[in-house]
């Protein structure tokens, strides 16, 4: 009798990831192209649409480019986090405080240099989001509580004090229809690289190494990998598990947190319901699709901020800009199933 | 005389806890065949906006539930293709499915937003306004009940069924379980997909009666509050009903809170669901010390050794 049985591959291609990214993104404007014809859309057009208006110019690359930002450094900070195989949902809420921390030191305080004033706010942002992730990472640490959960519902939490904020203490009386703080002065603005693209691209860059040097090179990285492994070989190997789970949630937390300030700092000028459109949840996407790979995440956030410009400009001819997040997603769901393939080998077995 | 106040926060307490209770069931049996699903948010969202399209466009309210409840499931073998097939990684799967989930509903519900419905899920008495306890039980919307048997149902069927004595042994321990005989990928898949009709039956419950309209984003971490309760009833039906009836009660009262006289800002009602639920899990787990209750293969993949 023939049967169909599954074995496990001894050695898994290097660069498993990758094509399994590149298929699964086939699969996802497969997927993406059948939803443009349901809707009586023809797909080339929308998608070579996309790509001019996303990567044509060098004012689209450059805004391309700022929406990777955030993309990148809250998928680092969720792949430092997964380091010690926690979970991080809550980069949303991390970007949105740290946006938030970022507007209260502008008021609170006064600075005679601009640059030295831009340091402390960006400062500001990753200790916001530190601070965001800080009742998660001690109740994680302390009593054990699920981490998914308690990230996930901070992000609301979060929501709702920024709603909070920008209708009462902070609401600016110049903005009448939008509810929204007041801007920052422009002196404390981040100024540009080429094009519309903020210095913030730069500080993106530098810290993808510094996710990648602190994930793979430092010590610190050494042990929070084997915190995260079992818990026996940890205590062998004389490392407090607990204490390394927690710095890496703050610090992951904080790469967030950096997120939002440099959002505030070069977008938005201000704190609004618009410091983020989702981008902690695409997050999520782009390190888990890339292995938590520090320099994966930098290419497939640059892709996937082109990808989200692309979406929000369709929307001129009548074409919803979810199919943008339904892309993102449906290209982890591809990845996710050719990886079978290349973890998994199916072979016909003769029983007896 | 019972005062009428109080009547309105059972009857709200009641609704609300329904809602919830019935995606924590579904997930209570996803779980328990050793299959987590964190795309409970997403596959209400899916059920949700199906249900109401089907409402709009048919007028025919069982049907429209119908749908719902089948595209959620059909929508939840995504994540049993994946995880259950495949092998891979749940937490990963679950929290895609959520992200898809939201985008998908958003887009096919793009039309759909502030439209009005003709037909409804009723109540199953012509009460409108209830006067007191029995009248607020008997006059509950169909789903409430529904919700009842489907809570006997569940507990019987882990006790009391081959079916759900096979779903145990699965996510207690599927290597031994395998070994037994059992088919483990198909219990688990099964699972999965009984999890996402579930999670529909919440979903059109919300846009069919609870609110009832379609807006983006309407599930507001319901689904999440769900996951909460399976973890709060220690997997086990009757328990989490009763963290349902908790949540419930406190999504009701603190709205009300300011007719008995206490000033509260609108925003802090709003964010005090979430600061409950961390605040809920984290006495829960400090009082359990660990011992949660938990299905033992809950996780972890399921691979048949072949040699």
């Amino acid at each position: 009798m023939n049967n169909l049985k599954l074995f496990k591959r001894q050695t898994v291609n290097e660069l498993s990831t990758f094509y399994s990214f590149l298929i699964g993104f086939i699969i996802a404007i497969i997927i993406g192209s059948i939803i443009l014809l349901i809707q009586d859309k023809n797909p080339i057009d929308t998608f070579s649409l996309m790509l001019r208006l996303s990567v044509g110019s060098i004012k689209s690359l450059s805004s391309s480019l700022n929406k990777a930002i955030p993309l990148i450094l809250a998928g680092l900070g969720i792949s430092i986090i997964n380091s010690v195989k926690l979970w991080n949902i809550g980069a949303e809420g991390q970007i949105f405080l740290g946006a938030i921390a970022v507007n209260f030191i502008y008021i609170n305080t006064q600075f005679n240099s601009p640059s030295f004033h831009i340091l402390v706010l960006l400062l500001a942002g990753f200790v916001g989001g530190s601070v965001c992730i800080l009742i998660p990472a001690i109740t994680k640490v302390v009593f054990g509580v699920n981490e998914i959960i308690t990230t996930l519902l901070t992000n609301y939490i979060v929501f709702g004090v920024t709603i909070y904020l920008i209708n009462g203490p902070w609401k600016d009386p110049k903005s009448l229809n939008f509810p929204a703080a007041a801007y920052v002065g422009e002196e404390v603005f981040l100024p540009t690289i080429f094009g519309k693209l903020s210095f913030g691209f730069l500080i993106c860059i530098l810290f993808t190494f510094l996710a990648h040097y602190l994930k793979n090179k430092s010590v610190f990285g050494f042990e929070m990998r084997i915190a995260g492994g079992s818990a026996m070989t940890a205590v062998y190997a004389g490392i407090n598990a607990k204490q390394k789970a927690f710095i890496a949630m703050l610090i992951g937390g904080g790469f967030a947190g950096l997120a939002g300030a440099i959002e505030l700092l070069s977008q938005t000028h201000r704190v609004s319901t618009g410091i983020s459109q989702g981008f902690g949840y695409t997050a999520i996407i782009v390190a888990a699709i890339t292995g938590m790979r520090p320099f994966g995440i930098f290419l497939v956030g640059s892709l996937f901020g082109a990808l989200s410009i692309g979406g929000s400009v369709i929307q001129t001819i009548g074409v919803s800009t979810y199919i943008a997040d339904i892309i993102q997603a449906s290209t982890l769901f591809g990845a996710l199933i050719i990886q079978f393939f290349f973890n998994y080998q199916i072979k016909r077995v003769d029983d007896d | 005389m019972i005062d009428i106040q109080l009547i309105g926060l059972l009857n709200a307490t009641l609704q609300a806890a329904t809602l919830l209770f019935i995606a924590a069931l579904g997930e209570l049996i996803t779980e328990k065949s050793g299959i987590l699903n964190l795309g409970v948010e997403g596959m209400i969202s899916v059920g949700a906006v199906t249900g109401f399209m089907t409402a709009i466009n048919t007028e025919n309210i069982f049907f429209a539930v119908l749908v719902g409840v089948l595209s959620s499931s059909v929508f939840a073998s995504i994540h049993a293709l994946v995880t259950v097939v495949l092998k891979q990684d749940q937490t990963v799967s679950g929290l895609i499915l959520t992200i898809l989930g939201l985008a998908l509903s958003s887009l096919l519900g793009k039309n759909y937003v502030g439209r009005k419905l003709v037909t409804k899920l009723e109540s199953v008495t012509s009460i409108t306004e209830p006067s007191n306890i029995i009248e607020v039980l008997i006059s509950q919307n169909i789903i409430f009940y529904v919700a009842i048997v489907l809570m006997i149902g569940t507990s019987f069927l882990l006790k009391r069924t081959m079916f759900g004595r096979r779903l145990e042994a699965v996510g207690e321990d599927s290597k031994s379980s395998d070994s037994m005989g059992l088919k483990v990928a198909k219990t688990q898949f099964i699972a999965t997909c009984v999890g996402g009709a579930f999670a529909g039956l919440s979903g059109v419950y919300l846009t069919l009666s609870y609110v009832p309209y379609w807006t983006d984003n309407m599930t507001s971490g319901r689904g999440w509050i769900a996951l909460a309760l399976v973890i709060f009833g220690g997997w086990k039906p009757y328990r989490t009903a009763l963290g349902a009836i908790l949540f419930g009660f406190l999504e009701a009262l603190v709205p009300r809170l300011q007719t008995y006289g206490f000033e509260l800002s609108p925003y802090i009602v709003k964010i005090t669901p979430y600061v409950i639920t961390i605040l809920v899990l984290v006495i829960l787990t400090i009082y359990k010390g660990g011992k949660t209750g938990a299905p033992k293969n809950i996780g972890v993949p399921f691979f048949r050794e072949n040699r």
